[in-house]
């Protein structure tokens, strides 16, 4: 998969999942920009899922949006035991036709978190990507 | 194409078992073997659906059991698609003869996993996810289904109670059936008491970890009229795919590789959902059977609620759904399920279902997905 990422990335000038943790670091979401259609997608994506094409430009998208949806959980797998209850949630990107999930921590109950609480991206680590409410 | 029938069908118990992963599978595939009717040499293929053999130290299963069928020179092809490798296993098994490979095939499928504890499978099953966005960022199975189930409950005014009901229900079917793991009454009150696994997702929503084995015979029409009046026909078969982590479908609630192997196997069958006298679905956790519903076209986009408050889908209800129990009360050994659900329509078609017999049933449907749905497939069978 390196050896894959590599030659994409020199052929199609594109950052991979190495800058897409380094951009979450800065509150920001690597997206890869279809040439062709403009239709947006995660960085793991590598031809467009609208038309198929294999071309992409990097875009750089602000971090922020509202709770699409969301669990709390309480048995956790291996790694998360420290970290209970904490939430994993699904979250609309502002302004684009984009959803990212990710790990919130201090969240006790659904009433610290209703639907559409805004919420940014915070780093990444051990946890996966990082979301704090705004 | 030729035409694929099912002539034998044979299942373990499901549960916690003492036996190891090969030995429960090998009492599976001799069972269908000998409900079928033939010889262990008749055999032309075999087909093994297995997600974790790691477990209990086999995997390449297929030479394994090929082996000790007496039957070593045999050609065998082990599959992983989570917890949808039953139903994967059996489209490829089924794919074969119907384009004349082979005339007669083995599909099993089995999981042994319970010794491995919940701290292990939670954490193995997670892997199942599209890791980097979900497992790795802490959601486990039961998370990705209740992120589903809040945004369900939200969308179509739903009540966790609702979700419950689906419980009760399987869990009244399961009652009736000697081979299902969780063997007990419950009710709403039990359910919304249990332990909360994930926001919104209790204990009592979610389907058990189980060790189980389940076996079919797969042959074409010549093979099956050869040996025994007691078979039934494969008349739709159908594959679809969904975008593998939650974040990527535009809607939550729905699950696109269902509705794609659904129109397909329709499709193919030259038949309507209304045309479906039974069907038995994945619901690994309660919202899952509610979104299956609508997805494979029972009931309308959020109607599935009132449909179980109804009671249109119990055993004696307009469609029955999950007769067997489902994976909530009959039990969940992952590589085994949709193969279980194919031995389930057997013997409900061939008039074995005992106690939990759905009357009149000429047509039962079977949907086993993987994962959160990033996988699926969807069987028709039609009595003969």
């Amino acid at each position: 998969m390196q050896a894959v990422q590599f030659i994409y990335s020199k052929v199609y000038n594109l950052l991979t999942k190495e800058e897409f943790i380094n951009s979450a670091k800065s509150g920001k979401v690597l997206a890869r920009k279809c040439t062709k259609c403009g239709h947006l997608h995660l960085v793991t994506t590598y031809f467009c899922q609208n038309c198929g094409n294999k071309g992409f430009e990097n875009v750089f998208l602000d971090g922020k949006g509202s709770i699409a949806t969301y669990t709390i959980i309480t048995v956790p797998p291996a790694g998360y035991e420290k970290c209970v209850p904490y939430a994993w949630v699904v979250m609309k990107l502002d302004g684009v036709d984009l959803r990212i999930s990710g790990f919130m921590a201090n969240i006790q109950s659904p009433s610290d978190l209703p639907l559409g609480t805004r919420v940014k991206i915070t780093g990444y680590d051990e946890r996966g990507i990082l979301i704090e409410k705004m | 194409m030729e035409k694929v029938c099912v002539i034998g069908a044979g299942s373990t118990k499901y549960g916690k078992l003492q036996d190891s992963i090969t030995d429960i599978a090998i009492q599976a595939s001799v069972d269908a073997i000998e409900n079928a009717g033939i010889e262990p040499k008749e055999i032309q293929a075999g087909y093994i659906s297995n997600v974790f053999g790691i477990a209990d130290k086999q995997v390449h299963l297929g030479p394994v059991i090929m082996s000790d069928l007496g039957i070593p020179e045999v050609p065998s092809l082990s599959i992983e698609s989570a917890c949808g490798s039953g139903s994967v296993s059996f489209r490829e098994a089924y794919a074969n003869v119907a384009a004349g490979f082979y005339d007669a095939v083995l599909a099993t499928g089995v999981e042994k996993v319970t010794h491995t504890g919940t701290e292990w499978t939670t954490t193995y099953f997670s892997y199942c996810s599209d890791f980097f966005y979900e497992g790795g960022a802490g959601a486990s199975f039961p998370g990705l289904f209740a992120s589903m189930a809040r945004a369900y409950l939200a969308e179509f005014k739903a009540t966790e109670e609702d979700l419950a009901m689906v419980a009760v229900k399987n869990h009244d079917n399961g009652l009736l059936n000697p081979k299902a793991h969780l063997r007990k009454k419950i009710t709403v009150d039990d359910v919304m008491k249990s332990a909360v696994v994930a926001s919104p997702l209790k204990l009592y929503d979610c389907c058990p970890f189980s060790d189980g084995a389940s076996a079919v015979i797969i042959c074409n029409e010549k093979f099956a009229k050869k040996h025994t009046k007691n078979y039934i026909k494969v008349i739709g078969s159908g594959r679809g795919g969904s975008p593998a982590a939650l974040q990527g479908r535009e809607h939550i609630t729905t699950i696109p590789s269902t509705k794609l192997a659904a129109q397909a196997a329709y499709k193919m069958a030259g038949i309507t959902p209304k045309d479906v006298d039974f069907a038995e679905v994945h619901d690994c956790f309660t919202i899952a059977e509610l979104v299956d519903t609508e997805d494979l076209g029972f009931f309308e986009k959020g109607k599935a609620v009132e449909a179980v408050r109804q009671g249109m889908t119990k055993l004696n209800g307009a469609i029955p759904i999950n007769p067997s129990g489902g994976l909530k009360s009959k039990g969940h050994p992952i590589g085994a399920t949709g193969i279980g659900q194919i031995v389930e329509v057997f013997d409900q078609l061939t008039g074995k279902a005992g106690e939990r017999t759905v009357k009149d049933a000429k047509i039962g449907l079977t949907h086993n997905f993987g994962a959160t749905g990033a996988s699926c497939a969807v069987h028709i069978f039609k009595s003969v």
